[in-house]
């Protein structure tokens, strides 16, 4: 077995490997860019109180329900006309959090809070984005106090810097949308 | 027959991948809080080491030996992204939910230690029997290990809520400990006590 043959037996083999690879991903990826749009239209409906949206139906609702969607800086989604729901990124204990919050139609009060992680610990952290949390959310006025954001929900036992983290991003977030949401 | 039955019932017990050898503790304990992403990954990394205990089998005879752990992590690394890829276009929520783990799959020892230790020496069909065997070794202990730590941790299991509410309102409570990972390590070794005596006979 020489350098040559090495060399040759390498260069083959990554070859082949690179092409079913690139086959692999051609083929599955609009399988996958379908996923996370249809879970990003499940977590929009979900914060503006619609649920029981799924993986199936979720486009056709989406299409049904959303009236306006506002790209850019602040974007936004505008679901029945009425609710404005609101796309959220911050930070958990060990990565990204991120989240939808729909705001009613008086500016102040939540309609429905989703949240979402990339590595929060299970069964700690990663209870964001369970009902008993985001329930929490429904109903409160975060905005009633005029310019000041104020997020009162009880955190999660074991998982205080990701809760933390949640408040951090619901207010920074609502406070860069302020103007936006009281002009309504 | 029982020549080949027993590649796939000896890494069961007598010569399990985690409780006996000691390899792959690492994803034992992160991926096994809850039943299902355990099932997910017991199987993803039994079709790893299957196919790439087969795959290296039929190249055997001509990988060359200076290079053959290059080949081997190739391989491996080939088959761990198909599997990755797979799981997001069609099973996206416990794709989110195993997250880093399945990429890790390729430093999973043992992958790589069947893939030297049988691979590279037996023929292909014995070779993808030891590795569905070592998978489902090591697949068994992480159901047994995410059972009781669902069960007792979250008071649930593969998200169905088992434990009576009536047994909530006498004051019992989930075990905030069985989430952790270091709880993980104490079962893998209450399982490799439980199994050493039968094993010395």
């Amino acid at each position: 077995m020489n350098d040559k043959y090495i060399f040759r037996y390498i260069i083959i083999l990554v070859a082949i490997v690179s092409i079913l690879l690139s086959a692999a991903a051609m083929w599955l990826q609009p399988y996958q860019k379908r996923n996370e749009l249809n879970e990003q239209r499940i977590n929009i409906l979900k914060a503006a109180g619609i649920s029981g949206v799924t993986d199936k139906n979720a486009e056709q609702m989406f299409q049904q329900h959303c009236t306006a969607t506002h790209d850019g800086e602040l974007p936004y989604y505008i679901i029945d006309g009425q609710i404005t729901v609101i796309p959220m990124n911050g930070n958990g204990l060990w990565g990204p959090i991120w989240g939808y919050i729909g705001i009613a139609a008086d500016g102040e009060s939540v309609v429905g809070a989703v949240f979402d992680h990339k590595s929060e610990t299970p069964g700690l952290g990663a209870e964001i984005t369970s009902d008993n949390y985001q329930n929490q959310f429904k109903g409160k006025e975060l905005l009633k106090n005029g310019d000041d954001v104020s997020v009162e929900v009880d955190a999660i036992a074991g998982a205080t810097r990701t809760s933390k983290g949640v408040e951090e991003m619901i207010e920074r977030t609502l406070k860069m949308y302020l103007p936006y949401l009281k002009h309504e | 027959m029982s020549k080949n039955w027993n590649l796939i019932t000896a890494p069961l017990r007598k010569a399990n991948p985690v409780t006996v050898l000691i390899l792959g503790i690492c994803s034992a304990l992160a991926v096994t809080a809850k039943l299902k992403p355990a099932i997910v990954m017991a199987l993803s990394v039994t079709v790893v080491t299957a196919l790439s205990n087969l795959v290296i089998s039929l190249l055997r005879k001509g990988i060359p030996s200076k290079i053959r752990i290059i080949v081997q992590l190739i391989i491996v690394a080939t088959l761990v992204i198909l599997v990755d890829q797979f799981l997001k276009a069609f099973m996206y929520d416990v794709s989110k939910q195993l997250s880093v783990f399945v990429g890790l799959i390729i430093t999973n020892c043992i992958v790589m230690g069947r893939l030297e230790a049988f691979a590279m020496s037996h023929k292909p069909w014995e070779s993808f029997l030891d590795g569905i065997g070592n998978g489902l070794g090591y697949g068994s202990i992480l159901v047994i290990v995410a059972f009781i730590r669902e069960l007792l941790g979250s008071g649930t299991l593969l998200g169905y809520h088992v434990i009576p509410q009536g047994l909530y309102d006498f004051g019992y409570v989930n075990n905030g400990l069985m989430i952790l990972p270091p709880i993980a390590l104490i079962i893998i070794g209450i399982i490799i006590w439980l199994q050493k005596p039968e094993e010395e006979k």
